[in-house]
């Protein structure tokens, strides 16, 4: 191994400061969701001005504090509707969307990285160009084919369905991407081996795509955790409601509730940011172990 | 009596209602207190003695509301009774399949009992379709350290504003949301002008036109804020610094608690000669679904909960402003100060259009509310607004 | 040894059969389409003139109704003059919306108690709301030029059930609905002759199987145009020479033709071997294609023939054929060049509402966005890749919060954070002397919040991307390179951004669509202002629809929507594929 030297040429402490003001800008928004939801009110926190305001007046005026901190706001959010409950429907929606959506993703990624047929090129085609369609005007169709003639309305299976069709197309896209990089010789080595597709696909191909199969989970995931109208319209039980529809009544029609709607929002990011938390190590596992070509 | 005419009394007395009894379901999209208050009238209705309907309730956020009836109720998936405002009501009515016309059931005691304006906003092409069960429109609210008497005629308003305004400290004597054409029509509607004549959209005629004067007479008076949007004036009002606001009761659920209110009618318009500020009305109605199966039940819940017992509940924990008129004159309600004020308001005040096209006038109007705002001329704005959407109705009428 | 090819006689014996089995088809499909347009050609002549005759007895009761009064007695002897004169079975029944009165019926179950004149009962409702129907009708003929015909006509079990107003006095006071049967038109004509017409070729063709190719071919081909032809004289003698009966017959002969050459000429034996060839893959790929067959396609392609009519919500229940305008949304949509127009003061202004203005602006909009989200999210997956940088965690986790949170609330408050008076980017601005902008008043400046929001949105999910695409590459590469001799730069291009073309071509396709398509932030952050100046393509066919309830010009938008995105994607493709030299 040739001498280490200078590793990549720029000083960690520059990289440092690069990234906090990257940090800065990102959180700074979502410091005001936090203010909001902490300041135990609802207005979206317009914070007013004397009429010469000060260097100083402007100064608190940008930084995101509220004026008094209260958790009144989280309390609500949790006492005066099922919204546990809801979560939870949420969490089990968008975890079937991510294994459907993952598992079938990774199988039709694998037969269009690895096969040639007839079709392989239109097919991949087709799954971008599904992505084209302009969704906003889908809801009416979408309704009949799922509650009118599949029946699976206030049913959970009809929103995985729907979703797991939305994530899965920029899936494939990635996963085939990743397959492509993996080098066939590997795969041939285990079928002389003796292994059969399945157990090649699982010990061979799946451990070299973590990265892939993270970001992909993570995708899916999100696509069907933050979704509203779909899930509003096809539920027509409370029970059924999801989290985005749980919040949506905090801000509809006259009267509008920031302050649990900046709570609910909160408690919302939180698996997510769990999730992601638990997906990191795949998605920097690298690939330095026995995948040198050649 | 002999037995086969006791038999036949009893049966004629129970038929009608086992033709009648039947599970119903409702669609709202209330929360919080006001839907507290209506569940507490839907657990009296089910408790009614004699009442073979049981009602079971959904709340769905007003958000995907009118999108949910739209695709579930054709389609025959939906409730048998929804609750919803009358703007989308004629849409519902031309897609067809949605609401049921409730005139067969009607007589003139059931007519008679509402406040007429809001009546009149469930009455699309002669018939009718729902009953009205509550309503909102803007009135004057007044902060009562600032201003001991509200102005009853525009001239005072102007006078007291201009006293009450000093805007380095950002202090206003008139704050509301000029620019939104839903309040500004509280203005046009009152110089005599309208948005819809026989169906026919005339947003350029000479009443707008002065409204639109009067509203920049205003504005260079100096004491409304600029970019009056509903958070700054909510703001404004709260910290003391607005004196006056033309807002509807769902700004007082946002008042702060420190704040000393009261809300009283809206001033007459010495311009125009003593005619009154006529805001529109958002009437809340109750619809039976077309395709719901059980349509006699559907409209009993539907007259009960509109009737005098459903409506104080509403009113007095529900804090809405209930449609029915003879509510009124019960001693709770009428001691209540902001019921009362309200309904001297929309006694004089009108429906707003309930016609499918009404959702085409909105952004054209928005914009030329803007360019009035700024001080261009109303004329040009306002026909620029009235050819938009004209021939955005003809495009639709024509349909082909 | 075997013959060549084309003289095998086993091959030859294969093709001839193939042919049969294609004659046999094409024969199936034209002549069972040719079978359905007869039958519904018929059917429909004869429902036009048995409907035609039951509105005219309609209109003549009305008319007679009118001259009576409208009600009382005289109306009741008018009814019953009507009835003599009508087919038996027929029930005529007149009534008046004032207190629902039933005035006047011929039904024999109104008699006795329940005999004219009376309120309407409980369960005559429909009777009474379909009244109410004609009266809105008229009321709405007021207000139109295009005026509805003043009557309801409906066919069901074998009956015609109509209505029509009754006016006095200028008013509409009550309707006249009649019951009339309706013969049943005669049951499937010409179902021998179409047996006949697909029988005969198929069995004339057997002796033939024996012939060489070319003969049979000729003579299948033959057989079928004789097939066909002969049923279509059939079917056109016996609806009489309807217009349109040549060009469905010929359509439905071209369609049975295509089945032909397909199944002949091997088409069909092609498609079933590959199929089991790739069964693996196919079983590999179907169900995802099949749940977006189903889900994305099959709305989609609704849509585009939405597209072709002029459907509004005043005709949604109509059928499609009666409201269609073939390509005249389109025409519309993309002829209508007026991009500039002269405002009051004479000066040259943008028409804001225009396609071609909205589609540039969705172009800026899109490349810009992706350009902010690619780059920002590059550079910050390629630091965050550093070996031995401390934190890392901590730093990627804040990084993807903008993707955690749901977008509509911070979309506001992004949009609150450029309020003139209140917003903190103005206050920011007076920190460091500058004046507040009224950021919401100009296109230019409000595109720029809209830019701002969206980028913050977007890049974490290609920071994401590309830090799982930098995992791909091996280290060792960036070794040997190093003990080449090359400088960071030179590694940057020639290893790193290659690796990563794989994993980020399709999330900049991706995105490049997602972001054309980004209804919400327009929507929530500029709500198209000022006066609709940033609106994009897509909130533009949501106005259309939802606003203006145009469903036919909202759909023709979408697919002029999708068609440009599509242009895109191919073309895209094209570049990069040639690049990579797959």
């Amino acid at each position: 191994m040739a001498g280490r030297g200078r590793e990549e040429g720029f000083p960690h402490w520059l990289l440092h400061t690069f990234l906090v003001l990257m940090v800065l800008v990102t959180v700074y928004p979502l410091l005001w969701v936090l203010t909001i939801a902490f300041s135990g009110g609802q207005s979206l926190a317009l914070a007013g001005l004397p009429a010469q305001p000060s260097k100083l007046d402007l100064l608190r005026a940008v930084t995101p504090w509220p004026e008094r901190v209260s958790a009144d706001n989280f309390t609500a959010v949790f006492r005066d509707q099922p919204f546990a409950r809801w979560l939870l429907n949420s969490v089990a929606i968008s975890a079937a969307t991510t294994v459907l959506g993952v598992f079938l993703a990774c199988t039709a990624a694998y037969a269009f990285s690895r096969f040639r047929f007839p079709g392989r090129r239109s097919g991949m085609m087709s799954f971008l160009v599904s992505q084209m369609f302009p969704g906003t005007l889908m809801l009416i169709p979408l309704y009949i084919i799922i509650v009118q003639w599949l029946g699976l309305g206030s049913s959970r299976i009809g929103l995985v369905l729907v979703y797991s069709t939305t994530a899965i197309p920029f899936c494939v896209w990635m996963l085939k991407g990743y397959f492509d990089t993996i080098p066939r010789e590997l795969e041939e080595a285990a079928v002389i081996e003796g292994a059969g597709p399945a157990r090649i696909f699982w010990t061979v191909v799946l451990p070299l795509a973590k990265p892939a199969i993270a970001i992909t989970a993570l995708f899916s995931f999100m696509t069907a955790w933050n979704e509203f109208i779909l899930a509003a319209t096809f539920m027509d039980k409370e029970e059924m409601y999801t989290a985005p529809v749980g919040l949506r009544f905090f801000v509809g029609g006259f009267s509008q509730q920031w302050g649990y709607f900046a709570a609910g929002s909160i408690v919302v990011s939180i698996p997510v940011v769990f999730l992601f938390l638990y997906l990191q190590k795949y998605l920097v596992s690298g690939l330095t172990a026995g995948s040198v070509k050649g | 009596m002999r037995k086969h005419q006791v038999l036949a009394l009893v049966l004629a007395v129970l038929s009608p209602l086992e033709a009648l009894a039947a599970d119903i379901v409702v669609w709202h999209a209330y929360r919080g207190g006001e839907k507290a208050a209506f569940e507490k009238v839907v657990a009296a209705y089910n408790a009614k003695p004699g009442n073979p309907n049981k009602v079971t309730t959904l709340a769905v956020p007003y958000d995907a509301f009118a999108d949910k009836i739209t695709a579930a109720v054709p389609r025959g998936k939906g409730p048998d009774v929804f609750i919803y405002a009358q703007d989308r009501l004629g849409g519902w009515i031309e897609a067809g399949n949605t609401v049921e016309p409730i005139d067969f059931y009607l007589d003139d005691a059931i007519r008679g009992r509402y406040v007429p304006a809001t009546f009149e906003a469930m009455t699309y092409r002669g018939s009718v379709w729902g009953l009205p069960l509550n309503y909102k429109c803007i009135a004057l609210i007044t902060n009562k350290k600032l201003v001991k008497d509200p102005p009853k005629t525009t001239a005072e308003l102007e006078a007291l504003a201009k006293k009450l305004t000093a805007r380095d400290a950002g202090k206003f004597g008139l704050a509301y949301s000029y620019g939104d054409y839903y309040y500004h029509a509280a203005l046009q509607n009152g110089f005599g002008g309208r948005v819809f004549d026989q169906g026919k959209p005339v947003m350029d005629n000479p009443e707008n036109v002065k409204a639109a004067q009067y509203l920049q007479a205003w504005i260079k008076a100096g004491f409304m804020p600029a970019e009056p949007s509903s958070a700054l004036i909510t703001s404004l009002f709260n910290e003391g610094k607005a004196a006056m606001v033309f807002s509807g009761n769902w700004f007082l659920g946002e008042i702060a608690s420190g704040i000393d209110y009261a809300v009283s009618p809206l001033p007459v318009i010495s311009e125009a000669g003593g005619k009154p500020m006529r805001p529109w009305i958002t009437v809340e109605g109750v619809y039976v679904a077309a395709p719901s199966k059980a349509k006699d039940a559907a409209f009993d819940f539907v007259k009960y909960v509109t009737d005098v017992e459903a409506a104080k509940v509403m009113a007095l924990e529900g804090r809405q402003s209930p449609a029915n008129a003879k509510v009124y004159a019960d001693p709770k309600v009428a001691a209540d100060p902001i019921l009362s004020a309200y309904k001297k308001q929309v006694d004089v005040a009108v429906p707003m259009p309930n016609l499918p096209e009404m959702t085409m006038v909105w952004s054209p109007a928005t914009t030329a509310l803007g360019a009035i705002i700024r001080g261009g001329d109303p004329k040009v704005a306002l026909a620029k607004a009235q050819e938009k959407v004209a021939a955005d109705v003809a495009n639709l009428r024509k349909g082909k | 040894m075997t013959a060549p090819a084309s003289q095998d006689p086993r091959l030859q014996a294969v093709h001839v059969a193939r042919f049969h089995a294609g004659l046999a088809a094409g024969l199936v499909i034209a002549l069972g389409l040719s079978w359905a347009w007869l039958r519904g050609t018929a059917s429909a002549g004869y429902e036009g003139r048995a409907r035609k005759e039951a509105v005219g007895a309609l209109t003549g009761l009305a008319g007679e109704v009118e001259q009576a009064g409208g009600e009382g007695d005289g109306v009741r002897a008018a009814l019953q003059a009507w009835q003599a004169g009508q087919p038996a079975g027929t029930v005529g029944r007149v009534v008046v919306l004032s207190g629902a009165r039933l005035e006047a019926s011929t039904d024999p179950k109104d008699a006795g108690d329940r005999a004219a004149p009376r309120r309407l009962a409980h369960d005559e409702k429909p009777v009474f709301d379909r009244a109410q129907r004609m009266r809105g009708i008229v009321i709405e003929n007021r207000d139109q030029e295009e005026k509805k015909p003043e009557l309801e006509v409906v066919l069901e079990d074998g009956r015609f059930s109509m209505a029509a107003p009754v006016r006095k006095g200028g008013e509409v006071i009550g309707a006249v609905e009649v019951v009339r049967p309706a013969a049943p038109p005669p049951a499937a004509p010409g179902v021998p002759a179409a047996l006949l017409a697909l029988a005969l070729p198929v069995v004339v063709f057997l002796p033939l199987r024996r012939a060489g190719r070319i003969v049979a071919g000729l003579a299948a081909l033959a057989l079928f145009a004789a097939g066909v032809a002969g049923f279509g004289a059939y079917a056109q003698r016996l609806v009489g020479g309807a217009a349109d009966a040549i060009q469905a017959l010929s359509a439905a002969g071209v369609l049975g033709l295509g089945v032909l050459l397909f199944v002949a000429l091997g088409g069909a034996a092609r498609f079933r071997s590959a199929l089991v060839r790739n069964r693996v893959a196919y079983a590999y790929t179907l169900p995802a294609m099949v749940g977006m067959l189903v889900l994305v396609f099959f709305p989609f392609f609704y849509g585009i023939l939405i597209s072709f009519t002029g459907q509004t919500i005043y005709n949604t229940s109509a059928p499609l054929t009666e409201i269609w305008n073939g390509l005249h949304n389109y025409a519309s949509i993309l002829g209508d060049f007026s991009i500039v127009h002269r405002a009051e003061d004479g000066s040259l202004a943008l028409s804001y509402g225009n396609f071609y203005w909205t589609l540039i602006f969705t172009v800026v909009w899109t490349v810009t966005n992706v350009a902010i989200g690619v780059s920002v999210g590059l550079v910050l997956a390629l630091v965050l890749n550093t070996k031995g940088l401390a934190l890392r965690p901590i730093y990627r986790v804040l990084l993807i919060l903008p993707w955690a949170m749901p977008n509509y609330i911070t979309a506001l408050i992004w949009r609150g954070m450029f309020h003139r008076q209140f917003g903190v980017v103005n206050y920011a601005r007076m920190l460091f002397g500058a004046e507040p902008i009224s950021w919401f008043d100009q296109p230019f400046t409000s595109f720029l919040t809209a830019l701002a929001t969206n980028g913050w949105l977007s890049f974490p999910f290609m920071m994401v991307v590309s830090l799982g695409a930098l995992q791909s590459i091996p280290a060792d590469l960036y070794e040997a390179a190093r003990v080449d001799g090359a400088s960071r730069w030179q590694q940057f291009t020639s290893i790193t951004l290659p690796s990563l073309k794989p994993a980020l071509v399709p999330a900049v396709i991706l995105s490049v669509v997602w972001t054309f398509n980004m209804f919400n932030i327009i929507y929530l952050v500029t709500a198209g202002e000022p006066g609709g100046a940033t609106e994009i393509l897509i909130t533009q066919a949501y106005k259309y629809a939802f606003q203006q309830y145009r469903y036919g010009y909202a759909a023709a938008y979408s697919t002029v929507i999708f068609i440009i995105l599509l242009v895109y994607g191919v073309f895209q493709n094209r570049v990069t594929r040639a690049t990579e030299g797959i």
